[in-house]
């Protein structure tokens, strides 16, 4: 336990990615245990204040999982989310953070391998980054 | 429900402790097996704001449900956290535990311990602490849930329909044999829709009036026809208000012909001094201004073309009126009428038009002589058409050649895009109507791609191909086809060169051009007035091309045959008895809509009028009052996506049971 385990918020919408972690979960596929995950029913519900309170308390990443283009089961909730991630990484980088600790990927609801891998990614990456410092 | 009401009275953020009860369920030996129990439930014991924790073996199963009821019962808690399985799996499970224990079921939240901990952490000490963090998530959130009431309201269970052609009308019919009223709209003067006027269908050619007089029979005379409000020549101008109760206003306009009295004997015909274009047979012949659109016609009453009697241009004529046996059936008073009707679900099924020919020029239409679209020849080939059904160029004599133009601005990124998915059956129709029409008839077949699925529909593509006076030539391009009629010739000469290059030419007595199925003319208005989108193509967009192919993106508002998509007749009415069962299951007689709680809220108070919201809602379920420039949203249509909630500026949207606070509390109890 002697490396950094990055703590990463993951936010999955109900219905693609939620489903995709649930699937990683049923087929037993173990993945870094420091995440926790927040359910929403869509992508499209998580504000840019869910991440900045997310780093504020204590993660070292936040993980936005939604579903793949055009498959949104609210026809385009997760092309919302595409936008206002864009501007949460802007917002990120003028604060000192690195936008690499804000990631948005898709995951659907039969691609729980993905799901584990898209984890293991970000714990890689978060490990070169180190743990998050905020300058208060 | 005095006792309920009472036991939610504590909402938290009081200051004042919730009792919050945690039920740990070991799934068996799912979860129990792989961390330590004892210690996980020790941890979770002495979390802030925990009450009491109790492992339960199973609690999904009967028994773990009837003592998850008596225990919530006995003790009465604030909040319930339930440490188990997926919300997906069992969130409704324990809704209904909770419900039938008589607490509000929005009081309760999952703590994913065996999809998110157990079973995917493979050191039994990490996954403990994994779940016990998990709970601890749960355990914040739920402190600030809001117990959340689902009510219901009144639904009109009628339905409007629009568009009379084969899927309208069988819509209709069921609609209407379930004891339901159906208003169809009709724009015509007749119903039936395109394949009315064809004289065989295929794939079995049985002849298009005969396959649906029946059903237009039922329509208009059957048992269930009072339950059908035909509306002839009329188009709805606007649609108001949401599933289960939308108001439909709808222009009528007249006919000039009473229908009650109008006995169909067309005796009005003759006298009528003024001849006019027949457009039902696409103005290949003329009739009078007043007639029936074609022989056989449903309903069976003529109507007065206004745009060409002499009465509507301002002369005294009363020709029509004098010849007719029945008094006042002849109705020249007859005058625009607004109509109003309450129902609970619209079904689109206007149909589709065929793609403009002389958008491709050198095809030749309009300026060659005897080149054809599909539909004109259909009126042709047609006993009540121009021709009687004789195939022969108008005013002329039969082809001894005829060339048949497959794929006509299909498949083709200068057109559209998309295959049409009807017009090779169409093609290999006219081969065999030519055929045995006129035997022994050159037959050349230019196409682009055949396809032919489905299990009954190689017949005719197979009687195509063994037919020794047809001939194929694929071509790549529709530019590398000139149709044209050289110096003073009669026939057309085609030019073309085929898919390996090599050109040629030949003479044709006739060209039938299979043009691509587009929507119909009228569709984006139509489309606006309904507020539901079209897609790329200009088709009515469905909601989901897969698993939702007949709703359209708005509740309520249901989509059938080719104006979602080219498809042939039997898709079209399969899609409309797909609709018909959605609307029947959707909205039943005697029961209210359930309206779920867990939807937008607008604090009227904090909004500033932006319209984000109504901009961002993909369900147009906002919309901003008149009077005070807020925004609203309507529960019936919203799907609480939560979209608006994070789009709002001023926060002063509240996506219920996905608050800002819950999801917030999650997050830092996640993090602690």
């Amino acid at each position: 336990m002697s490396e950094f385990e990055p703590k990463i918020v993951g936010f999955l919408c109900n219905w693609c990615s939620y489903a995709g972690a649930d699937k990683a979960g049923s087929a037993q596929k173990p993945y870094p245990a420091s995440i926790s995950l927040v359910r929403v029913m869509c992508s499209g519900r998580v504000e840019p204040e869910f991440v900045l309170e997310a780093f504020n308390n204590g993660a070292d990443g936040v993980l936005l999982l939604a579903c793949h283009p055009g498959d949104c089961h609210y026809k385009e909730g997760n092309i919302r989310a595409l936008g206002r991630h864009e501007v949460v990484v802007r917002i990120l980088e003028q604060l000192g953070i690195e936008g690499e600790r804000f990631v948005l990927e898709y995951v659907s609801a039969s691609e729980g391998d993905r799901f584990v891998r898209l984890v293991e990614d970000m714990t890689d990456q978060l490990r070169k980054l180190g743990p998050l410092q905020i300058r208060r | 429900m005095e006792n309920n009401a009472q036991h939610e009275g504590n909402h938290g953020g009081q200051g004042e402790k919730l009792k919050t009860s945690v039920y740990f369920c070991r799934c068996g030996s799912n979860i129990a097996s792989r961390l330590n129990e004892n210690a996980a439930l020790l941890k979770i014991e002495c979390q802030r704001d925990v009450s009491k924790v109790k492992a339960v073996n199973l609690l999904c199963s009967e028994e773990g449900k009837e003592f998850l009821k008596n225990d919530i019962m006995e003790d009465r808690p604030d909040r319930v956290v339930i440490a188990a399985c997926s919300p997906r799996e069992h969130e409704l499970t324990f809704r209904g535990v909770l419900r039938d224990a008589d607490m509000n079921p929005y009081l309760m939240q999952m703590a994913n311990i065996r999809e998110q901990a157990v079973w995917v952490t493979e050191d039994i000490d990490e996954a403990t602490e994994k779940a016990v963090r998990l709970v601890r998530a749960a355990v914040s959130r739920v402190q600030k849930h809001e117990p959340l009431e689902e009510h219901e309201i009144e639904v009109c269970p009628d339905v409007l329909i629009i568009g009379a052609g084969p899927a309208g009308m069988k819509a209709a019919l069921s609609i209407a044999q379930s004891g339901r009223k159906a208003v169809l709209v009709e724009k015509t003067p007749v119903v039936g829709g395109m394949p009315v006027l064809y004289e065989e269908i295929f794939p079995n050619l049985e002849c298009g009036p005969c396959m649906l007089e029946p059903m237009m029979d039922e329509i208009l005379h059957g048992e269930y026809s009072s339950n059908i409000e035909l509306l002839t020549l009329s188009e709805v101008d606007e649609l108001l208000g949401f599933y289960g109760n939308f108001v439909a206003r709808i222009r009528k306009t007249p006919r000039y012909v009473d229908m009650d009295k109008c006995i169909g004997c067309a005796e009005c015909f003759e006298p009528c001094p003024v001849q006019v274009r027949n457009t039902f047979n696409f103005g290949l012949d003329v009739k009078k201004a007043i007639s029936f659109p074609f022989l056989g016609a449903l309903p069976n009453a003529p109507y007065i073309d206004s745009r060409k009697c002499l009465r509507f241009i301002g002369e005294e004529c009363t020709m029509c009126r004098e010849s007719c046996p029945i008094e006042g059936a002849i109705a020249y008073e007859q005058e625009e009428e607004m109509i109003e009707r309450k129902v609970g679900a619209v079904l689109v099924a206007v149909g589709a038009d065929l793609y403009d020919p002389t958008n491709i020029p050198n095809l030749g239409y309009g300026k060659a002589l005897g080149v054809y679209t599909s539909m004109e020849f259909e009126r042709l080939l047609s006993s009540n058409g121009p021709t009687e059904g004789k195939i022969k160029n108008m005013g002329g004599s039969p082809p001894s050649s005829v060339c048949i133009v497959h794929c006509a601005g299909s498949l083709d990124e200068n057109h559209k895009e998309y295959c049409s998915g009807i017009c090779c059956q169409t093609a290999f129709k006219f081969n065999h109507m030519i055929e045995s029409q006129l035997p022994g008839t050159r037959i050349i077949h230019l196409y682009k791609e055949l396809v032919i699925p489905g299990k009954d529909d190689f017949s005719l593509h197979h009687e195509a191909k063994d037919n020794p006076n047809a001939e194929f030539v694929r071509y790549e391009d529709i530019r590398d086809i000139n149709i044209y009629t050289p110096g003073e010739q009669e026939n057309v000469q085609v030019d073309y060169r085929d898919a390996s290059g090599r050109e040629g030419s030949f003479m044709a007595d006739m060209v039938v051009l299979c043009m691509a199925l587009t929507p119909p003319a009228g569709s984006e208005e139509l489309a606006l007035k309904l507020g539901i989108p079209l897609d790329s193509s200009g088709f009515f967009e469905e909601l989901h091309g897969r698993l939702d192919s007949v709703q359209s993106k708005v509740k309520g508002v249901y989509l059938a045959g080719t104006c979602r998509s080219p498809m042939d007749i039997q898709k079209a009415l399969d899609q409309s008895m797909a609709s018909a069962g959605y609307i029947l299951s959707g909205l039943v007689v005697g029961r209210k809509l359930e309206v779920k709680p867990t939807v937008a809220e607008v604090d009227a108070d904090r909004c500033g009028g932006c319209r984000i919201c109504v901009s961002v809602c993909p369900f147009k379920a906002v919309e901003i009052d008149g009077e005070t420039g807020k925004s609203s949203v309507n529960a019936v249509l919203c799907q609480g996506c939560g979209t608006c909630v994070a789009a709002c500026p001023s926060g002063a949207i509240k996506g219920n049971h996905f608050t800002r606070e819950e999801i917030l509390a999650e997050i830092i109890g996640g993090l602690r």
